[in-house]
């Protein structure tokens, strides 16, 4: 049991250790920048005092030790400040803009990876057959297409030759009146998003779902349970897709990250009010507060991510535990 | 197995096509009006022409719709101050002053159909288009100066039609074609050096790792889980925001976070020679560790590392497309991502201007396919058990 906790232990001091890479990167990348923090909010002509006065009411006359603990201090707390772009609370902001992001990314992670594992266990059922090559085929094109230019190729037919979807935004201007109207408009505007994430994301999970099952295939096991007589579906579904499930669903996870970093560049296509676009308009209008909190949220939300990653491995793998004892 | 085969033959092409690119002439200047279609898209739209006059007079038809635009730019010496002079523009009609010319010896002319001094000298509205107006007949057309002492004249008419080129123009006015040709430096560029940092970085901290273990080991991996866990394209965002959107930054912060991958195969190869019997006679034999490392481990290590290499530059490849695209890139550098911004932000969907989108797009692509291509190829070399697999 020792050897379990320490592992846990070890899982969470370096989850602890990459949220202190991203706090100091936060608290001393922007502190490289040039020029005076204060001179986005001060006019010129404002007295010596008025700016030593301001500096203090930021905390910024302190020793940069003691501004990087009550950063960390107040980063944990989930006090982020005040946005220089809009003056209003960085977490206001951020609030805001969450359910979007998670509306977009969570149904698109979902259906691509639904979608991607069955294909991938169809592929590797029908070896040299149509779906395989097909999955081989998709599987490269999402490895090599660029996904704002897909995105953009999908808006250019789908909402400009033929307007059948939006061209942006994520709800139309005024937004409609009722909550069924408000619920398909939404989903209206973001069909085209997750499409194209799910267009993007699907090959590679169904070339990775192929490579286990394939590998999975070729063991003895099935081979046994073929000879007990069980009906194909079983030995498919029962036997070798169990087996390959715990890395597919550690990659589930894995892959969070990549999806939340395609968010800036679907975001930023789609125009639609999210973390993405909020992290890259922030970075090009020096808005240091927004965007370091921008960041460290996607940073925590990786973090968790890995760790749920982790825990969820346990479960659905059952020799896991044991592995750890001996 | 041939190393020439149609991906390293198509990156061969390319890298030559990225050589001569200086050849291009400066591409960020505008060649035509913004938005044209390319040439063989458009076939109501005459071909745009490019005439010059060196006696007094030029004659041409026109045989298709108004063009956009038409310019006519130059010089038209007198021999001598005249009293009554101008330059005129006969069409199958009418004949259109466009200039007075009288009383200057010298005469610098600049003359573009969207000006509005022009539209003025013609009588015209300041929002009637010019060139509607002269060129709405079909037939002769002469440029030609009138004046009562002889002219030399050295005048160049650029008609434009909608059309441009074989890619058309940006909505600058920029040949996309040419734009297209210098972007192809710039994703090699990037690609290549971002890849040739990383792997070397990853190589060495990997051997280092690998070889010496302990705490190098320990802490070195703990740092590659780091970087690994940090959301790459948000940090990227952070960074070249921060840092500065040339080049060579752009380079070098893709190389920072790229590395791990490489560090990690290198680690695994190294920890598995570590304790080779053959290395371990080295040791017995009393050669020092660099020896080693140079002579015995790097060499191992390359097929890996150059099917490391190939299959990471696609990476960095879209990673910087990736930041030109959401505008973090230099905007003088005529790179694809950019070409991709530029196309999105100046509205190239309200003008249905596609062949902004489908050059740059499809470069991307096809540079990608053609480095996991041969990356896949290196991959064989160096693990012949993959090619098996792939045959069965």
């Amino acid at each position: 049991m020792n050897t379990l906790n320490n592992y846990w232990l070890r899982r969470v001091l370096s989850s602890l250790l990459v949220i202190a890479v991203v706090l100091s990167l936060n608290f001393f990348l922007f502190r490289l920048m040039p020029g005076d923090p204060t001179g986005s909010l001060l006019d010129p002509r404002f007295s010596p005092e008025a700016k030593q006065e301001l500096l203090k009411s930021y905390g910024l006359d302190k020793p940069l030790s003691q501004q990087f603990f009550m950063y960390v201090k107040q980063m944990l707390a989930f006090r982020f400040g005040i946005s220089f772009m809009s003056q209003r609370p960085v977490w206001q902001e951020l609030a805001e803009r969450l359910p979007n992001t998670l509306l977009l990314l969570f149904p698109a992670l979902l259906l691509s990876a639904v979608l991607g594992t069955l294909l991938g266990v169809a592929a590797a059922k029908g070896r040299g057959r149509l779906t395989e090559k097909a999955v081989l085929l998709s599987g490269a094109i999402s490895f090599s297409f660029p996904s704002f230019f897909v995105q953009l190729v999908l808006l250019l037919l789908l909402a400009h030759a033929f307007p059948i979807f939006p061209l942006r935004g994520s709800l139309s201007v005024p937004p409609p009146t009722g909550f069924w109207n408000l619920v398909v408009d939404r989903a209206w505007h973001m069909a085209l998003p997750i499409a194209s994430l799910v267009l993007l994301g699907f090959g590679s999970w169904a070339l990775y779902v192929r490579n286990l099952m394939v590998k999975v295939l070729g063991e003895d096991f099935i081979l046994l349970a073929r000879a007990k007589g069980l009906r194909e579906n079983e030995v498919l579904w029962g036997h070798a897709f169990r087996t390959a499930l715990p890395p597919i669903v550690t990659i589930f996870f894995l892959s969070l990250p990549g999806v939340i970093s395609g968010a800036v560049i679907t975001e930023t296509v789609f125009s639609l009010h999210g973390i993405g676009k909020f992290l890259l308009d922030s970075v090009l209008g020096h808005d240091y507060p927004a965007a370091g909190a921008a960041f460290y949220l996607m940073s925590l939300v990786t973090v968790i991510c890995n760790l749920l990653a982790d825990v969820v491995y346990t479960f659905v793998d059952p020799r896991i535990s044991f592995r750890r004892l001996r | 197995m041939s190393f020439w085969r149609l991906d390293t033959l198509f990156l061969a092409f390319l890298s030559l096509l990225a050589l001569l690119t200086p050849l291009l002439g400066p591409v960020n200047e505008a060649v035509a009006p913004p938005f044209c279609k390319p040439l063989w898209l458009d076939h109501e739209s005459g071909k745009p022409l490019s005439l010059n006059a060196k006696d007094n007079s030029l004659s041409f038809t026109w045989e298709s719709k108004p063009p956009k635009t038409f310019s006519v730019k130059g010089t038209v010496t007198f021999e001598d101050v005249p009293k009554s002079a101008s330059l005129l523009l006969a069409g199958p009609s009418k004949t259109y002053k466009l200039v007075d010319l009288a009383g200057y010896r010298n005469f610098d002319v600049d003359i573009d159909s969207r000006d509005v001094p022009l539209k003025l000298f013609l009588g015209l509205s300041p929002f009637v288009d010019v060139s509607s107006v002269i060129f709405s007949e079909r037939g002769a057309y002469s440029l030609f100066i009138a004046s009562d002492v002889k002219a030399h004249v050295d005048l160049n008419l650029n008609i434009y039609t909608g059309k441009w080129g074989i890619f058309g123009t940006d909505q600058r006015g920029r040949d996309v074609f040419r734009l297209t040709l210098a972007g192809i430096r710039i994703s090699l560029l990037v690609g290549i050096f971002a890849t040739l940092i990383a792997s070397t970085l990853g190589m060495g901290l990997g051997l280092f790792a690998g070889y010496l273990g302990g705490l190098a080991d320990s802490s070195i991996m703990r740092g590659v889980d780091v970087l690994l866990a940090i959301p790459t394209l948000p940090i990227l965002v952070v960074i070249s925001g921060v840092w500065g959107r040339g080049l060579w930054q752009i380079v070098f912060v893709l190389s920072i976070f790229s590395w791990m991958g490489t560090a990690r195969v290198v680690r695994s190869l190294t920890l598995s020679l570590r304790e080779a019997p053959y290395v371990e006679g080295l040791r017995a034999l009393g050669a020092p560790t660099g020896y080693i490392l140079a002579r015995h481990f790097i060499p191992e290590a390359m097929p890996l590392l150059l099917a490391q290499m190939a299959l990471g530059v696609p990476g960095a490849i879209l990673a910087e497309a990736g930041l030109s695209f959401l505008g973090l890139s230099d905007p003088l550098m005529p790179s694809w991502g950019r070409m991709l911004h530029e196309a999105q932000v100046f509205g190239a969907f309200t003008s249905g201007a596609w062949w902004l989108i489908f050059p740059p797009g499809l470069g991307i692509a096809s540079i990608c396919l053609a480095f996991i291509s041969v990356g896949r190829r290196f991959e064989e070399m160096a693990d012949p058990r993959l090619r098996e697999m792939a045959e069965r």
